[in-house]
């Protein structure tokens, strides 16, 4: 590896130094100053093709593409000297004329490039008044549509399919003005990465087909926050409506983890945090207080000898719901055996810029830093090939979308009570020897941390109230300590 | 009023000596003549080195448009890369006015495969491309017959002439777009993908086919090298200019008597060369204006004429440029607003559609032009042509958006009173509006994506 060596640069008057290798763009982005772009990505090749980004270069003889014009030593860039204004001024007409300008009726209204720099760069009105060309709509995939007569041709889409997800299903059909984005024949724009060309769309063209006409977007409040769906742990931004309502994922940059992509299911996957949910505590199946369930679960739990007492945590949980369980368990359970598990681990998916974990759980790292389970699918395995009888099975669940194994319920066969902690009215719930369900809340919910495949711990904070009664396990610890305590206090040990 | 050629030397047709006879296309006919005996001598024994020397000392300079100088480009290409270098002979010979390539691939193809070899051995490649246009069916044929009747002999293939050079010499057809024949255009198609020209730089002699060093010349460029190679620089220059070289082959069409293709030495006067090759103007009409190097370049007026001379630097100092050589007379009944329109037209169908100046731009010329061809053109709408035509100029990739801008500014510059005259003119729209000038392209689109056969049901996502 050579060193790549710094050159200095004036831009806009400003004395910048950047790697030599670097283009005008990117020197001027990384410090802060600005430059239109459509065509050019950061995480993509370079196109060159929409020339919004052109600036002067001292000494050229015409405006130059920022995005392609590699730096020098002693170059000096003005974004703002009258022939690259003038020049982009020309190209955001050009843009224009064949645009429907349906911006009223268009998901991408509000977030839109052509909207944001034609008020930057554009004309305040237009000079064209002839027939527009039109294009076809097109549904690519299960995810996402094409409107063609918004599209730029910025090729970013094009891009995306076949450096970043190598799945190389989009091209450009046509040719001039006439110019189309599609799908090869016989192909549809359905890997598992499909919607991040939604994302980097600059305009309307590329709309999500689970988003679409759901909301305008300047009705939506945005929280940060981390994917649960797999170890990737994609840092994430949830936008929800004026009621609170999830309204869509998108990705937010980590060049650490995630840099601007994410996966399909990642980002639809937050239905599980309005369906089937547990409402309140139930006891024997019955809706009860939570005085009520705390007591239950609390004679359970400590009625039994500890010995007989085995905690079963998910990877699912937080780092700080972890800590709580363990700390409950050293003080109120003693001896109790802490067991771990998780969904099991699929192969992962592997694209050329990115890749989806094959294990699904978002802190199958936590189990080990936490609570010092090394391998919780083998410490499940081996719990369920013994054959004494569990008293009191506590299990602290919380994931979506669990599928029942046989070790699962093998485990919970030989379980005379179980103690249940889950945000979820689900499968586990109705298994049958469920004595007591404590609801929890999701990670939409709830603050945490979570250690991701590469040992990266990312905390998260709540992007919305609780839908439910539910309570953190946190909390829910914190109060049955409590009752504990208040219960030997008063003598009222049940 | 016609005046003899004035040059210097005698000169006699050199690339276009045999193409009249008919079997000169074969490799009987060519060895007959003393074919591959330049390149014999040299393949394997002369310094690579020598060779770019004398074509650099020739002062040849390329065929294809652009004029650049032969020699230097060669000494360009990269060396060292531990990459291959390739050839990419550049026949798509799409601008409108220019067929003097085609004439080499059909009659004496033989005569451009040794030009090939010799370069091929001066800038050490082993691999040649040689890329045709999509319509030239009967080049293409004689083409491939060419390379395989010259590698029956051992002129191409593995250890050519028994030394221990091999050359591969692979024929590629583009699908009939003008964009291939941009240089990187070309690359993109041979390379399989969508004729898109590249950014340049890196230039392809530095990065080019495949992402190797690559030379691209003309046809005609290449052909001219055995020439300069067996009779050595100064031969070269006994012709022509101090900076244009040599001669060249100009296809002359229009209004003229006898249009042709005509090789003459550079320098001579264009207004001689219209008059004692195309035998002046047709009878009982004069020279309105001449387009003179492929319909890119800017018009001439006949008083711009008789100040020009056949070389690239006369053609620059009057705006417009030598070009690929397409010399098109218009004589004074031709419609200035058709024949811009024309003009539009074509660019706009041939526009790749990459950079937005020149995909959005064409379209819009050719618009606001059939309005000024049918007569519905508005005040302002000439100004407004200049304005669209000059946020076009040098804000894209490739120059193909130039080559639409510059007619459209050398018309307003030159025949301005044109535009004017048919702003609210309706009664000349009814006169000449023929189904041709329809520009409907949402029509034309529904048809091709709803009804024409074989392209409806082709998948492309589920198009409405
Ligand atoms: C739009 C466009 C079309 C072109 N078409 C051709 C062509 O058909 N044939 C050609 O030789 N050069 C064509 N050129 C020029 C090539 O880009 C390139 O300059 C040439 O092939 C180089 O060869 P030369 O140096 O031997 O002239 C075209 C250029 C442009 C911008
Ligand atoms: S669909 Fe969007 S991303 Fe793709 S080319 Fe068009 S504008 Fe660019
Ligand atoms: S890769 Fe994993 S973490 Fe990232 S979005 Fe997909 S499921 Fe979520
Ligand atoms: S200038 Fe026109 S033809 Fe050339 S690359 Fe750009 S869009 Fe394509
Ligand atoms: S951002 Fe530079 S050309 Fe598009």
């Amino acid at each position: 590896m050579s060193e790549i060596k710094q050159v200095n640069l004036k831009i806009d008057g400003r004395d910048v130094t950047v790697p030599a290798d670097w283009t005008v763009i990117r020197a001027a982005h990384a410090n802060d100053i600005d430059i239109p772009h459509y065509c050019y990505h950061k995480d993509l090749s370079i196109a060159g093709n929409c020339r919004i980004c052109m600036v002067n270069v001292k000494g050229a003889p015409r405006p130059v593409v920022g995005c392609a014009t590699p730096v020098a030593e002693g170059m000096e860039v003005s974004t703002m000297a009258p022939d690259a204004v003038e020049a982009r001024k020309g190209v955001m007409e050009f843009l224009l004329i064949n645009h429907p300008l349906d911006c009223p009726e268009c998901d991408q209204a509000g977030e839109c490039k052509l909207q944001d720099y034609s008020v930057d760069h554009g004309r305040d009105h237009g000079r064209f008044t002839e027939e527009k060309v039109r294009k076809s709509k097109a549904t690519l995939g299960p995810h996402v549509k094409y409107w063609g007569s918004r599209c730029i041709l910025c090729t970013r889409c094009v891009r995306f399919t076949d450096e970043v997800s190598g799945t190389g299903e989009l091209g450009v059909i046509y040719r001039g003005d006439r110019s189309e984005i599609a799908t090869f024949p016989g192909r549809a724009l359905d890997n598992p990465l499909s919607m991040n060309t939604v994302d980097i769309c600059p305009v309307g063209a590329l709309v999500s087909s689970d988003f679409l006409f759901q909301s305008r977007v300047w009705h939506l409040h945005s929280n940060p926050s981390v994917c649960a769906d797999c170890s990737v742990g994609c840092n994430t931004r949830v936008d929800l409506d004026a009621k609170d309502q999830i309204k869509r994922i998108v990705p937010r940059r980590n060049d650490a983890v995630n840099k601007e992509w994410m996966c399909d299911s990642g980002r639809l996957s937050f239905g599980y945090a309005y369906s089937d949910r547990l409402q309140k505590p139930k006891v024997h199946g019955k809706d009860a207080t939570w005085r009520e369930a705390r007591r239950a679960a609390l004679e359970l739990l400590s009625g039994t000898n500890g010995s007989s007492v085995v905690v079963l945590v998910s990877a699912w949980n937080t780092n700080e719901a972890m800590a709580t369980v363990k700390d409950f368990v050293s003080a109120e359970v003693a001896g109790a055996r802490i067991v771990g598990y998780g969904n099991p681990t699929q192969q992962d998916q592997t694209f050329p810029g990115f890749t989806i974990r094959g294990d699904k759980n978002p802190n199958r790292d936590g189990l080990k830093s936490v609570l010092g389970i090394a391998d919780a699918d083998a410490s499940l395995k081996a719990l369920a090939a013994e054959t004494a009888p569990i008293g009191t099975l506590l299990v602290v669940h919380n994931v979506p979308g669990f599928a029942m194994t046989a070790e699962f319920k093998a485990v919970l066969d030989r379980s005379e009570n179980v103690v249940l902690l889950d945000f979820a009215d689900g499968e586990l719930l109705r298994y049958g020897n469920v004595a007591v369900a404590l609801p929890t809340l999701t990670s939409f919910e709830k603050a945490g941390t979570f250690v991701n495949h590469d040992g990266l711990a990312q905390e998260f904070a709540p992007v919305m109230e609780p839908v439910t009664h539910g309570v953190p396990e946190s909390d829910l610890f914190a109060s049955l300590k409590q009752d504990a305590r208040a219960a030997t206090v008063s003598g009222v040990k049940a | 009023m016609s005046e003899p050629v004035k040059t210097s030397v005698p000169f006699e047709p050199i690339l276009t000596k045999y193409i009249n006879e008919p079997n000169a296309h074969t490799i009987e006919h060519f060895l007959a003549r003393g074919g591959y005996e330049v390149a014999r001598a040299h393949v394997g024994v002369t310094d690579p080195a020598t060779l770019v020397g004398i074509v650099k000392d020739s002062g040849l300079r390329g065929r294809g448009g652009a004029g650049f100088p032969t020699g230097m480009k060669w000494g360009f290409l990269a060396k060292g890369t531990g990459k291959p270098a390739y050839l990419a002979v550049n026949g798509d010979e799409s601008e409108p006015g220019t067929h003097k390539d085609r004439h080499i691939l059909e009659k004496d193809p033989h005569q451009l495969l040794e030009g090939v070899i010799l370069t091929c051995w001066a800038i050490q490649s082993n691999h040649a491309f040689i890329y045709l246009r999509g319509e030239f069916i009967l080049g293409y044929e004689r083409l491939e017959a060419a390379v395989r009747a010259a590698k029956g002999k051992g002129f191409i293939g593995k250890g050519i002439f028994g030394t221990a050079f091999d050359l591969k010499v692979t024929v590629v057809r583009g699908a009939g777009a003008y964009i291939c024949g941009e240089e990187t255009g070309m690359l993109s198609s041979i390379e399989g993908g969508r004729g898109y020209p590249k950014i340049k730089p890196p230039f392809p002699a530095i990065s080019g086919l495949f992402k190797c060093p690559t030379i691209v010349n003309n046809v005609e460029t290449i052909a001219n090298v055995t020439h300069i190679i067996k009779n050595g620089a100064d031969w070269h220059k006994q012709w022509g200019t101090e900076k244009s070289p040599g001669y060249k082959i100009f296809c002359l069409s229009g209004a003229v008597k006898k249009p042709g293709v005509y090789e003459v030495p550079l320098g001579i006067r264009m207004a001689d060369f219209i008059e004692q090759y195309g035998g002046g103007l047709v009878e009982g009409r004069a020279m309105k204006a001449v387009i003179p190097g492929g319909l890119s370049a800017p018009l001439l007026t006949p008083e711009m004429v008789e100040n020009c001379t056949l070389d690239y630097e006369s053609l620059a100092s009057l705006g417009s440029m030598l070009g690929s050589g397409g010399i098109t007379v218009l004589h004074d009944g031709v419609d200035m607003m058709s024949a811009i329109y024309n003009t539009m037209r074509f660019y706009h169908h041939e526009s790749c559609g990459q950079c937005t100046p020149c995909r959005e731009g064409t379209g819009w010329l050719e618009k606001l032009a059939h309005k000024h061809h049918s007569g519905h053109a508005a005040e302002g709408d000439a100004d407004l042509l200049a304005d669209v035509a000059k946020n076009m100029r040098g804000r894209t990739i490739c120059v193909l958006a130039d080559a639409a801008a510059m007619p459209m500014q050398s018309y307003l510059q030159h025949f301005r009173a044109d535009f004017d005259a048919r702003a609210h003119e309706p009664a000349h729209a009814a006169r000449h509006r023929t189904a041709r000038d329809e520009i409907t392209p949402a029509a034309k689109r529904d048809s091709v994506l709803h009804g024409a056969p074989g392209v409806a049901d082709v998948g492309m996502g589920n198009r409405e």
